[in-house]
């Protein structure tokens, strides 16, 4: 180890060996599980065939581009898997079967690759990829099915209604908890994803900073700004729905595109948090999370600047 | 005159639509002086000053001059002679004053002049707080805030694309699309991100 | 004196070497139409202005330049907007604000500072009409991309599509990363051929 850098105290998290890496990736697709199997039963094989596809999809552009690029092939450290997987499970469930192969290859292209690959991304890719296909074709990304139906018939989501000012209060919270509503394929089995956000946590992939921060932050000022007026906002309903728990435990914590210290991370959470709400309450589209996320990945950088620590054994100049 | 205006004219032009992300004036300075940290911060001040300034210069002859000749057709242009000849004084003073700063500038402080952002925001004063010709109540100081909010939203587009710039700097970005290409989509990511904030409404 | 005009072309392209004219260039190039409009007023504009400031540039002093610019500049934006008024209407009101905004358009003020106030009045006229034209020529690149890929169409023409237009490209962002894509792909043919 350099000499020099036995006095340089990094900050969590710290990530040595590139095969670390991989294995972190893999866990968390390996969390992921849970939730997509919840999401195949509620809403059927067709939701199976998208996260297929965009699996599938994002290791070939993976490959085609390092391949162009004359890099190392590394599509089985996870990262594209991971991709493919969280594109997949922001998609609603009957999408035609070119939107998750476009997304995909758009995330891995323009989210990641131009950067420089893996690590390099200022973006979180799949996020880049679903607000692609959202600004491209609005009419695909809205059209949801009710859950456990086989014939198609479509239904909006919770945040859909409460944004046309219809009470979408009449879903009981167990509903939502399970996933018996309408949404993206990956978002709704909120149990689901809940277990494999403990599985993390309990190994130490992701820290509980974050999602906690932010998922808080939703509920306290959702609770605040409710639609009836202040202080009467159902917290619960805003905790549960939309993809607030996928995006605060399997999104906003990744290493990459977050921010390195404990203080930069929770100015991040706080960011997210309150974008999602403003967002939610006051903007046009019903759900904002994404669109947060990928904000507060933009001011990462900055916040990485501003929260770095003192290195120790450079000292401060005394003048 | 009231605070709930002024809250939002400060949040629309910081953050919801942005003078560089949502309205996309501003973009060659945004795209060529946002390689750094610190020529980003002075340009970004720079460009906020004379946005304020011009923002009271131009209601000024809005209100007194154009309107009572009628001569309304002629903003753009009136506008646009104001800001230049401004954006002279600016450079005259800073040259003489303070050197080093004006060498720093170079040839970016001129080009303060065909900023869209700043002839943008002139032209969006007018729009928003003269009705039928007519000024508002407390028009002037709307303007003039909505000025420096203009100002302070494209230090933030600013801040934000300097941040992601100087830390990609650390990384291989594929030859072909170093500098300005990269630019460019990192623009175009940040735009899909603001996209967020349509259709705003308080 | 041809050098000068083919510099503008490709060597020198105002949009995609100079990066310069950059707000009309993403707010014009929604369709072919507009954009072929609104190259050709900007030629017009460039034209002019570079010749008339190469001419007097020896009575302007030094430190009203720009404002002084600005004046010639802005007559013969009116020019333009008047004759497009009278004989393009509909390309006038597509346009919109865009034709008034060519005042500020970067190009012409960049070419007036960096050439024009230095140079004779043929080579600026040259200058003028090869920028002019590459400016035009890139803004049908773009446009072109964006409205096929956005409408499935060119000029108004359904070509043939078998893929669902995405909106994206008749907005900002598409805009801004078609240029960054073209920008990256002229690179590389610039750096393959190094």
């Amino acid at each position: 180890m350099d000499k020099n850098n036995l006095l340089i105290v990094s900050t969590s998290p710290h990530l040595h060996k590139k095969d670390s890496v991989s294995k972190i990736m893999w866990m968390v697709v390996l969390a992921l599980i849970p939730a997509g199997v919840g999401g195949v039963i509620i809403f059927g094989t067709s939701a199976l065939r998208i996260i297929l596809l965009s699996v599938v999809s994002a290791l070939a552009a993976e490959a085609l581009v390092q391949i162009f690029l004359k890099k190392k092939i590394s599509i089985f450290n996870g990262s594209a898997c991971l991709t493919g997987i969280l594109l997949a499970y922001n998609l609603p469930a009957n999408v035609p079967f070119w939107i998750p192969i476009v997304g995909v290859f758009f995330s891995i292209i323009i989210g990641k690759q131009v950067f420089g690959g893996l690590g390099q991304n200022i973006f979180n890719p799949a996020l880049v990829g679903r607000v692609f296909l959202m600004a491209s074709w609005p009419k695909y990304m809205t059209s949801f099915v009710k859950p456990f139906n086989v014939d198609g018939v479509t239904s909006a989501t919770p945040l859909m209604l409460l944004k046309e000012g219809l009470s979408a209060d009449k879903i009981p919270y167990l509903d939502l908890f399970l996933g018996k509503r309408g949404g993206c394929i990956g978002e709704v089995c909120i149990i689901g994803l809940l277990v494999g956000a403990v599985f993390l946590l309990a190994k130490g992939y992701i820290s509980w900073h974050i999602p906690f921060i932010y998922i808080a932050t939703v509920g306290i000022f959702g609770f605040i700004f409710g639609p009836s007026g202040f202080f009467t906002g159902d917290w619960i309903f805003q905790i549960l729905t939309g993809g607030l728990v996928l995006g605060a435990f399997f999104m906003a914590t990744d290493y990459v595109t977050s921010p390195l210290t404990r203080k930069g991370q929770i100015i991040f959470a706080l960011g997210c948090g309150l974008v999602t709400v403003a967002i939610r309450f006051w903007g046009g589209y019903p759900e904002g999370v994404s669109y947060a996320i990928l904000m507060m990945n933009a001011a990462t950088p900055l916040i990485d600047r501003f929260t770095r620590n003192r290195i120790y054994g450079t000292g401060l100049r005394k003048s | 005159m009231n605070i709930s205006q002024f809250l939002t004219i400060f949040i629309s032009a910081v953050f919801i639509y942005n003078v560089i992300l949502s309205r996309f004036l501003g973009l060659c300075s945004f795209v060529a002086i946002s390689k750094e940290t610190k020529p980003a911060l002075a340009m970004s001040l720079a460009v906020m000053f004379v946005t304020t300034m011009s923002s009271i210069l131009t209601w000024l002859i809005y209100r007194f001059l154009l309107i009572p000749f009628h001569l309304e057709y002629l903003s753009t242009i009136s506008f646009i002679l104001v800001i230049a000849t401004f954006v002279q004084l600016v450079e005259m003073v800073i040259r003489k004053f303070a050197p080093p700063l004006y060498r720093f500038f170079g040839i970016y402080l001129p080009l303060i002049t065909v900023n869209c952002a700043v002839l943008g925001v002139a032209v969006l004063n007018i729009d928003m707080f003269f009705v039928k010709g007519k000024a508002i109540a407390g028009s002037f100081y709307y303007s003039v805030f909505q000025g420096i909010c203009v100002g302070l939203g494209y230090t933030l587009a600013m801040l934000l694309m300097s941040g992601i710039r100087e830390r990609l700097e650390l990384c291989n970005i594929p030859k072909a699309l170093k500098d300005f290409p990269l630019a460019f989509i990192i623009a175009s990511i940040m735009s899909l991100a603001f996209m967020g904030f349509n259709g705003f409404k308080f | 004196m041809i050098k000068e005009f083919l510099k503008g072309l490709v060597k020198e392209n105002p949009t995609f070497v100079l990066v310069l004219g950059l707000c009309p260039t993403l707010a014009v190039s929604v369709s072919v139409s507009n954009g072929i409009g609104m190259g050709v007023a900007a030629t017009f504009v460039l034209l002019g202005s570079n010749t008339i400031i190469s001419l007097i540039k020896n009575i302007i002093p030094d430190k009203i330049r720009i404002p002084c610019y600005i004046v010639v500049i802005a007559t013969f934006v009116t020019i333009a907007e008047m004759m497009m008024k009278a004989y393009a209407p509909l390309l006038d009101r597509a346009l919109g604000i865009y034709v008034p905004l060519i005042v500020v358009n970067c190009i012409v003020l960049g070419r007036a500072e960096a050439f024009a106030c230095k140079n004779s009045v043929g080579k600026s006229f040259f200058d003028a009409l090869g920028m002019g034209i590459g400016f035009t020529l890139a803004l049908v690149l773009i446009s072109s991309l964006r409205e096929y890929l956005g409408t499935g169409k060119i000029l108004g023409f359904t070509l043939a599509k078998g893929f669902e237009p995405a909106f994206i490209f008749g907005m900002p962002s598409g805009a801004l990363l078609v240029i960054g894509l073209l920008l990256g792909f002229f690179n590389l043919l610039k750096n393959r051929e190094s």
